[in-house]
């Protein structure tokens, strides 16, 4: 096959038709680029619910007493034993243990039903804790007994930094436990829910409070969520009274979304490809007629029909390779501009209710270019099928009496 | 007698594409030896390109048998005659025909390129082509950009640079006026007598004839003359 030839020979035919070809070429590199940017998106959508997820206190992985999900209290807590992290494998970010149980907060004015966490603040990098804006103090340690709460909870209440609440749980021996603790600071989510739903002590003093030495999970911070099976597996076996969960199990909701919008970026891809293809087929299908003469000569002076096949294929290729060049081009320009993030401020309260954050920020996911590359360039491969059949199927008599 | 470079038996082409059969050739026999300047001649649908097309394996024949250079061509697949087409036949068509997107050079280098001749090679041996052909001032040149006798020869040159066998040629002066007709037929004519090529050409013009060593009439699709 004289490859040299056919690249010269379509090359030069793409410049031929300049104005048409400059219309394809438009069009193929605006649906790549638009296809490119909407997966940029769509991934930075899916990071922003899987960190959420994650941040959550949820971490990838948490150990868990079984049944805690159904009933979470401090009778579901458990003991760790020395030395459980070298059941850690490489890749992790961090680590937490915490006790959560659910607990009543009352101040002079308002009483709300909260989630009560236990918590060592050097270890909370790894939530959303240790990242979030506080008015007043942070907890100094586990044994820190005042009390940060969330800002939308502090409005609720009607309290602010430096004031006593009032906090009624369940201790271990299953009696009530009533104390007054002070409010150490007041802190800010990006998820306004989480300010809220919980109040953070130090871990020992929660457990000094509940009579207990025991914790109620260990959140796990990994490097990526692709280690997320191993650590599981990992950690299984040192926690055989345990579940050993993934966030996909732990946030169902946010791992489905997760998931559908990988499906939702496939749909489009194909939605959008699809409908260029026939404007390809088309544009291609005209190409061959016009050169209905040409090709029947080519074919008389000797060229053999699998050469015109390839012929029409590289010419194709070529058209949907330079398409594709300058797309995934211009989405990276576009991309380059907005990969701080999008300011979405102005739609807190719907995004909050999907669980994201206020700034959209778009991932531009190097497989997604794989991806887009080569789906096109297969696809401008199949639909060069029906106009190299057309052009095949030329008698080169026919085409040269034309 | 010399070797025989074609030979046609009771070869017959009946067109049954429209409601009435059209029989274009009748049972022709033919034959071209090597070395040989042939015109075949005749009116309007005489067949005489019908029979140059069957010859050429660019039309099948309805019965009969067709060899060229020893190959019966009747029996070839698509591919095979392409074959037979690249490496036994050059061809010159009436409305030149070449590739608009290449230069002179390119479209004679085109040839050898599908035989897999090396880039070193082809592009000595076309430019050979195009200086005995008169063209080396033209071989940059894309067709758009030459008259119509400079295309012919740049066509010409193509069809002779993979020193075919034979050499067909479709009413070949049909689209060029008197001067540059005998401009062509000059050099048709010196490629017979120098180089030996054999030349089968289909043509209504006497001015072709006369430069032609042999000619074969056709009526009706039967040959009706053979002169010498």
């Amino acid at each position: 096959m004289p490859v040299g030839m056919l690249l010269q020979l379509s090359w030069r035919n793409i410049w031929r038709h300049r104005r048409r070809n400059a219309i394809l070429l438009s069009a193929i590199a605006i649906a790549v680029a638009g296809v490119m940017l909407l997966n940029t998106m769509m991934r930075g959508m899916q990071q922003d619910l899987m960190n959420t997820a994650i941040e959550n206190l949820t971490g990838h992985v948490k150990v868990l007493d079984p049944g805690y999900l159904d009933d979470p209290g401090i009778e579901r807590g458990f003991e760790v034993a020395d030395g459980w992290q070298s059941a850690l494998p490489d890749h992790v970010r961090g680590w937490a243990m915490r006790i959560r149980v659910p607990a009543v907060v009352t101040s002079e004015r308002e009483t709300r039903g909260i989630q009560l966490v236990g918590v060592d603040p050097a270890r909370e990098s790894i939530s959303f804790l240790g990242d979030a804006a506080v008015s007043g103090q942070r907890l100094s340690g586990p044994g820190d007994s005042r009390l940060l709460i969330g800002g939308l909870l502090a409005e609720a209440l009607d309290t602010a930094a430096g004031r006593r609440l009032v906090l009624v749980t369940q201790g271990a021996d299953g009696r009530t436990r009533e104390a007054g603790f002070r409010i150490a600071g007041v802190y800010r989510a990006e998820i306004a829910g989480l300010e809220k739903a919980f109040v953070f002590t130090g871990l020992g003093a929660l457990q000094r409070l509940l009579g207990t030495d025991e914790i109620t999970e260990i959140s796990i911070r990994l490097d990526g969520d692709e280690f997320e099976a191993a650590t599981t597996a990992g950690l299984a076996g040192s926690f055989r009274d345990q579940d050993v969960m993934s966030w996909r199990q732990l946030e169902p909701q946010a791992a489905s979304m997760v998931e559908v919008s990988d499906i939702t970026i496939y749909i489009l891809f194909v939605i959008v490809m699809g409908a260029l293809t026939f404007g390809l087929v088309n544009t291609l299908v005209t190409a061959v007629m016009e050169r209905l003469r040409e090709l029947g000569m080519l074919r008389a002076i000797g060229m053999r029909p699998r050469v015109v096949v390839a012929q029409v294929v590289v010419e194709s290729s070529a058209i949907m390779a330079m398409g594709v060049t300058t797309g995934l081009t211009m989405a990276a320009g576009i991309f380059a501009l907005v990969a701080d993030g999008i300011d979405l401020t102005a739609f807190d309260d719907s995004l909050a209710s999907f669980g994201m954050r206020p700034t959209f920020v778009p991932v531009f996911d190097f497989r997604d270019v794989v991806l887009v590359a080569v789906l096109s360039l297969i696809l401008g491969a199949i639909s060069s099928f029906y106009p190299a059949r057309r052009a095949v199927k030329i008698k080169p008599l026919e085409a040269l009496r034309r | 007698m010399s070797e025989r470079v074609v030979e046609c038996r009771d070869v017959s082409r009946t067109y049954d594409d429209d409601a009435v059969p059209v029989h274009a050739l009748r049972g022709v026999d033919f034959e071209l030896a090597a070395g040989e300047w042939v015109s075949l001649a005749g009116p309007s649908g005489s067949g005489k390109s019908t029979l140059l097309h069957v010859i050429g394996g660019l039309d099948q024949p309805s019965a009969g048998s067709v060899v060229v250079d020893g190959v019966e061509v009747t029996t070839l697949s698509a591919a095979q005659l392409s074959d037979l087409r690249l490496n036994k036949i050059g061809f010159v068509f009436q409305a030149y025909n070449l590739i608009p997107v290449l230069s002179a050079l390119e479209n004679v280098e085109f040839i050898l390129q599908l035989q897999g001749v090396d880039r070193v090679e082809r592009r000595s041996r076309s430019r050979e082509a195009l200086d005995s052909l008169g063209l080396s001032d033209l071989e940059n040149r894309r067709p758009g950009e030459m008259s119509g006798g400079q295309q012919q020869r740049v066509a010409i040159a193509r069809a002779i640079v993979a020193e075919p066998v034979l050499l067909l040629a479709d009413e070949p002066s049909a689209n060029l006026d008197t001067s540059t007709t005998r401009e062509l037929l000059d050099l048709l004519q010196t490629l017979n007598r120098d180089r030996g090529v054999t030349i089968l050409t289909a043509t209504h013009d006497p001015m072709v004839m006369s430069y032609t060593t042999r000619q074969v009439n056709l009526q009706d699709g039967t040959v009706v003359g053979d002169n010498t």
